[in-house]
């Protein structure tokens, strides 16, 4: 199918009424919880899921990435009224973006924000439009050695772009695997790490882990700082951008859409490297490098354009190779499987619908969050001042309601409760939860695909580096590993990471 | 005695590895060309007891934070309201499991106070959850549960 025709399809997919409608649903809910402090993207998205479980299968999804920009918008929100990142890659918008609303401009930090991520979005939509079916089809030769070595790529980024140290992410990733072998081993139908547990026999669901880390986790840390929580939302007013503003920003932008839409593509973390070399990019090309971390505009417009291209592209790779990047891709495999799609490169020629549909809500959502959002931003600075402890209760209804529906399981919520309390403990060490949820999915693929690999090879490895996209893909890893011991790459991770704690 | 961050975290990889380690020996090993269920999970927690000795040796040597925390009651009592939840969801019904969910999470908080205003807010927020769940999206979770009908209600 061309791109026209594609398009075409896309376009009579998303405006059907109730896949607009949903995609509005999808866009509001989210941003309404992605504003709320202390709710990061992983939650809100856990927490929303059990509303899109009785939808057809591509007005859930349309929904669901509704939700997922939704979120991202919503985090810069609270960023800059509330200086509180909701993820990692939020931080950097809190750097100029709050600095601008204490000075009274938060309004133009906002128009700044909405207005970088649309055409970010915009064009991020057209990449995919073009790359996609692109890399699809080259991912239709690819074998199980390709796979595996795309596997442990996806892998070392996680671990190299985590906050934190290399080790400890590296053990995280194989705790990770670790609970992905619970189950059914698919090849020899022994049962690995079920205690002789029957509910185990189909391993942990991917959801339920996630929630439990991120929903629940994030409501336990919260509420042991409780009592220090600053609640200061700053004003919003004068939201249009002056002249001077347009003419500050918009190169930024388009130089942030760029970083993010080529870094989004990455398997590991596109978003937060996306959004941190955009500003650093920007602070080194500004006249005025001196205002960056006091207000400046291109400091909130570059890199929230950066992430936003970003978290667009970030599909790519989860929708044509079925291998997720970030870990909220991970979680949106996770809510794809419950709907019983399998993502790869096989969904373009077997439900073009679903892809076109989705590529073209992507922008339609888009627009949806600009028009929503820069007339209701008093409303979303509102809702960020409700107390928390009216919040967190809500929060662990919510979770706990979507975990237990995905299988009408009790096992499951007991399960989360669990993975709550292992969540609080992660974050009390200091260990990045990310690669864990990555490596969770990962995992499986990555022994499915060694397996396989060596069975065709009869046990020989160096298969791995004859084929030439392996070696390549094996390579880029390898020199990711490599600049991490170098003291100069080391001093940029840290510096750009150590504020996202 | 403080316990630090990395002390926690490899040995909880250690122990877990460790564990792990001896029940995947149990597993048909097999050969790198025809793996047996047990070939990647005894190298996974081999190298996960690695990474945790590992992270126990760097605790040793340099400093590492030593873990502070302020307040036990919350790690209680809201896995434990969750797992009340899962416990008498299909017993009591939505409304009355969500209604037990909100009032024994939020007693969690450090503001929280038993108050009329609160709870009543609590049973509509019950009430709401239920009729969007249950009658709006069509999730398959009883509204009234299995035991109501045995008290007469």
């Amino acid at each position: 199918m061309d791109i026209f025709s594609g398009l075409m399809l896309g376009f009579a997919t998303a405006t059907t009424f109730s896949n607009f409608i949903y995609c509005f649903f999808g866009v509001l809910l989210g941003t309404a919880v992605g504003v709320l402090p202390g709710v990061g993207a992983i939650a809100t998205i856990s927490m929303l899921l059990p509303f899109t479980f009785g939808l057809p299968v591509d007005t859930a999804l349309i929904m669901l990435a509704g939700i997922f920009y939704g979120t991202q918008y919503g985090g810069s929100t609270t960023a800059i009224l509330m200086n509180l990142p909701g993820e990692a890659s939020s931080v950097v918008t809190t750097l100029d973006g709050h600095e601008m609303a204490k000075q009274g401009r938060a309004g133009r930090a906002l128009a700044a924000a909405a207005i970088g991520s649309f055409f970010a979005g915009t064009v991020g939509t057209l990449f995919i439009v073009i790359a996609a079916p692109l890399l699809a089809s080259f991912a239709l030769t690819f074998g199980p050695t390709e796979y595996f070595s795309l596997i442990v790529l996806g892998l070392v980024t996680s671990m190299v772009l985590t906050s934190g140290s290399l080790l400890t992410a590296f053990g995280m990733a194989l705790f990770g695997m670790l609970l992905g072998m619970i189950g059914t081993d698919v090849n020899s139908g022994a049962a690995r790490y079920t205690f002789g547990s029957p509910n185990l026999l189909d391993g942990l669901n991917f959801v339920v882990v996630a929630t439990g880390i991120f929903g629940l986790g994030d409501v336990l840390a919260n509420l042991e700082t409780e009592r220090t929580r600053s609640a200061g939302v700053a004003a919003v007013k004068g939201l249009f951008p002056s002249r001077e503003d347009w003419k500050r920003m918009s190169a930024p932008i388009v130089r942030g859409t760029g970083l993010g839409v080529l870094l989004g593509v990455l398997p590991g973390a596109g978003l937060l490297l996306a959004s941190f070399s955009s500003y650093a990019l920007e602070k080194k090309l500004s006249r005025h490098p001196e205002e960056f971390g006091k207000g400046a505009i291109e400091g909130v417009a570059g890199p929230e354009a950066a992430n936003n291209a970003a978290a667009q592209t970030s599909f790519i790779p989860m929708l044509t190779l079925g291998l997720p990047g970030t870990a909220t891709m991970a979680l949106m495999i996770g809510a794809l499987i419950i709907q019983g799609v399998q993502p790869g490169p096989d969904i373009l020629t077997q439900q073009p619908a679903l892809f076109w549909g989705l590529v073209v809500s992507m922008w339609i959502g888009n627009l949806m969050l600009l028009i929503l959002n820069l007339p209701l931003v008093g409303m979303w600075a509102k809702l960020i001042s409700v107390p928390y402890r009216f919040l967190f209760p809500m929060i662990c209804v919510f979770t706990t309601i979507g975990v237990y529906s995905i299988n009408n399981s009790i096992f499951d919520v007991y399960m989360m409760a669990l993975f709550g309390l292992l969540g609080y403990f992660f974050r009390k060490v200091g260990a990045e939860p990310a690669p864990l949820i990555l490596a969770l999915i990962l995992g499986p693929m990555a022994e499915e695909y060694l397996r396989r690999t060596l069975l065709l090879s009869h046990g020989d490895a160096s298969v791995f580096f004859t084929s030439p996209l392996s070696l390549g893909t094996l390579i880029v890893a390898a020199v990711l590993l490599l600049s991490i011991i170098s003291p100069r790459f080391r001093r940029v991770r840290e510096e750009g990471l150590q504020e996202a704690d | 005695m403080k316990i630090t961050q990395d002390a926690a975290l490899g040995g909880l990889f250690v122990a877990s590895g460790g564990i792990a380690l001896l029940m995947a020996l149990q597993y048909p090993f097999g050969t790198a060309g025809r793996m047996g269920p047990g070939y990647f999970p005894v190298i996974v927690s081999t190298l996960l007891v690695l990474t945790g000795t590992g992270i126990l040796v760097r605790g040793r040597l340099a400093s590492s934070e030593a873990i502070v925390h302020a307040r036990w009651l919350p790690l209680l009592i809201v896995p434990g309201a969750v797992a009340l939840f899962g416990l008498l969801v299909e017993k009591l019904g939505l409304p009355l499991a969500v209604m037990l969910l909100t009032v024994g999470a939020a007693t969690a908080s450090v503001g929280f106070q038993l108050s009329w205003k609160a709870t009543s807010g609590a049973a509509l927020f019950s009430a709401v959850c239920a009729l969007v769940f249950v009658k709006l999206l069509g999730l398959p979770i009883p509204l009234v549960g299995s035991w109501l009908p045995a008290l007469g209600v």
